[in-house]
């Protein structure tokens, strides 16, 4: 028997969409996958980083002059502290390094760890 | 007028009076959706364990009275927040892992400061992972832990098996993790040496901005974005809807940046080289040979990953000298796979049943 009741208008928009979505998608990654728009997307991008390079050059120059830290300056500075800050770890790291964990050591989070699977996982799953 | 006419009448009008009511409710949550803040995600209680720079160590607070014995280290992706482990109540694999008595510890992600663009391969496989894992060791008191990895996160957690062969790692679980990168699909085309100077993006860059690394990810799907917002505006009414979308739209938002010479070395070494495919990866000084690796291993992926296609996930168990090796091929997409429906209903049980047997 046909059903000839009336379809949900919202039902209908949600196809529609899906649809719509994934006829853009197969259509944008046709044409994004290929080699010249590859090549004219990497151009564009070394453009903009050649200007960028170019103004951050001559901003350098400016502060400079202006007896000013340039950003690169402020990095360095943080660089030679996240260097102090490694060098701490690892000394710290050395020293826990001293105590071996074994397994047997009691677990800090207060609950015993004797969980096991139920029987069903043990038949489903086989650990080779 | 016969019953059955008088039944469809009735039927009929019941369903304009849904499609009304609909309406109004759109506009109502409408605006409450346009004036409200951002979705709170991340609400399973942890702790920091750790921090150091981008490096976020989080425990979370066991919810079972008995745990198994070794305890889950998950790696997130470089590119993203780790708050899609932990999306929502009731939509979180932490606290799905949680109550089934896992004890859970998350490597999250800072943005890198500019400071830390020389951050390598190097850094992230034999300090952050080995540095976190000695942190759980001592945190639980055992010497196994297992480590899951998402995306990126599954490849740095390959190479630290792949260095680490007699270290404490007990099972090791990749979530759709790429491993012959000349298989990356539009990421191949676009990243093609001929064309792309990944040196002039960091040095010029430095940190390569989350713009840039967001674009990259919405160019493979364009429409994705537009299509998401037009069903949410259809599905106002309805709350769980709302509410998941506006979960993952905002963990799209904050793509994280990337140090400039970790993307430097990741695109000569693994996109450009495919050296993880091929045997010829060295970091640290160490072989990252993927043969290397001994202990347990799943591999997750999901059928339509447009991010870590098919072909890219698929030589993984070939190449890892594992005895005991599994892949698992779900319906889905790169995130639906560990956190939308599929993830709740197939994935996360599936991943307890082989975790749970291999953790006692």
């Amino acid at each position: 028997m046909a059903n000839d009741s009336p379809r949900d208008p919202a039902a209908v928009f949600r196809e529609f969409v899906t649809q719509w979505e994934r006829n853009i998608n197969t259509l944008a990654n046709q044409v994004m996958g290929t080699e010249s728009v590859s090549r004219l997307m990497q151009e564009g991008q070394r453009l903009q980083l050649a200007m960028q390079q170019a103004t951050s050059e001559a901003m350098g120059r400016r502060l400079a002059a202006m007896n000013m830290p340039t950003r690169d300056d402020v990095i360095r500075l943080a660089e030679k502290l996240a260097d102090v800050d490694r060098r701490l770890a690892r000394i710290e790291a050395s020293l826990e390094g001293d105590a071996t964990v074994v397994p047997d050591d009691p677990p800090r989070t207060g609950r015993p760890r004797t969980r096991q699977p139920p029987a069903e996982y043990l038949q489903q799953e086989k650990p080779r | 007028m016969t019953n059955s006419e008088a039944a469809g009448e009735d039927a009929l009008g019941a369903r304009m009076r849904g499609m009304v009511e609909r309406a109004i409710q759109r506009g109502v949550k409408g605006f409450q959706y346009a004036t409200s803040g951002p979705a709170k995600v991340g609400l399973t209680p942890k702790t920091t364990l750790y921090g150091r720079g981008t490096l976020q160590l989080y425990h979370y607070a066991p919810q079972s009275d008995e745990l198994y014995r070794v305890p889950v280290l998950m790696v997130m992706a470089t590119t993203n927040k780790a708050f899609v482990f932990d999306l929502l109540p009731g939509q979180s694999m932490v606290e799905f892992l949680l109550k089934r008595g896992f004890d859970v510890f998350v490597i999250d992600w800072n943005p890198p400061v500019p400071e830390e663009r020389g951050l390598t391969l190097e850094d992230y496989t034999q300090d952050f992972i080995p540095t976190c894992i000695r942190k759980v060791q001592q945190e639980t008191g055992q010497s196994d832990v297992s480590v899951i990895g998402y995306c990126m996160g599954g490849v740095l957690s390959l190479i630290y098996g792949a260095t680490h062969a007699d270290g404490p790692l007990k099972n090791l679980v990749c979530l759709t993790t790429p491993v012959d990168f000349s298989k990356m699909g539009l990421t191949t085309m676009w990243n093609d040496p001929r064309y792309f100077d990944v040196d002039q993006v960091a040095d010029t860059l430095g940190v390569v901005p989350a713009d840039f690394v967001r674009q990259m990810f919405e160019m493979q799907k364009p429409a994705q974005r537009l299509a998401g917002q037009l069903r949410v505006s259809e599905q106002m009414w309805n709350d769980e809807f709302v509410r998941s979308y506006r979960a993952f739209e905002r963990w799209g938002d904050e793509t994280l940046p990337l140090a400039g010479e970790y993307m430097r070395q990741t695109t000569k070494e693994l996109s450009w080289g495919n050296k993880l495919f091929t045997g010829e990866l060295v970091v640290g000084g160490r072989a990252a040979k993927l043969s290397n690796i001994n202990a347990p291993i799943l591999s997750v992926v999901a059928e339509h990953d447009h991010l870590a296609p098919r072909d890219a996930t698929k030589p993984l168990l070939d190449l890892v000298g594992s005895n005991d090796k599994e892949e698992i091929l779900l319906k889905g997409g790169h995130v639906s796979l560990i956190a939308g429906p599929n993830a709740i209903g197939r994935m996360w049980p599936r991943l307890e049943r082989w975790l749970a047997v291999r953790s006692t």
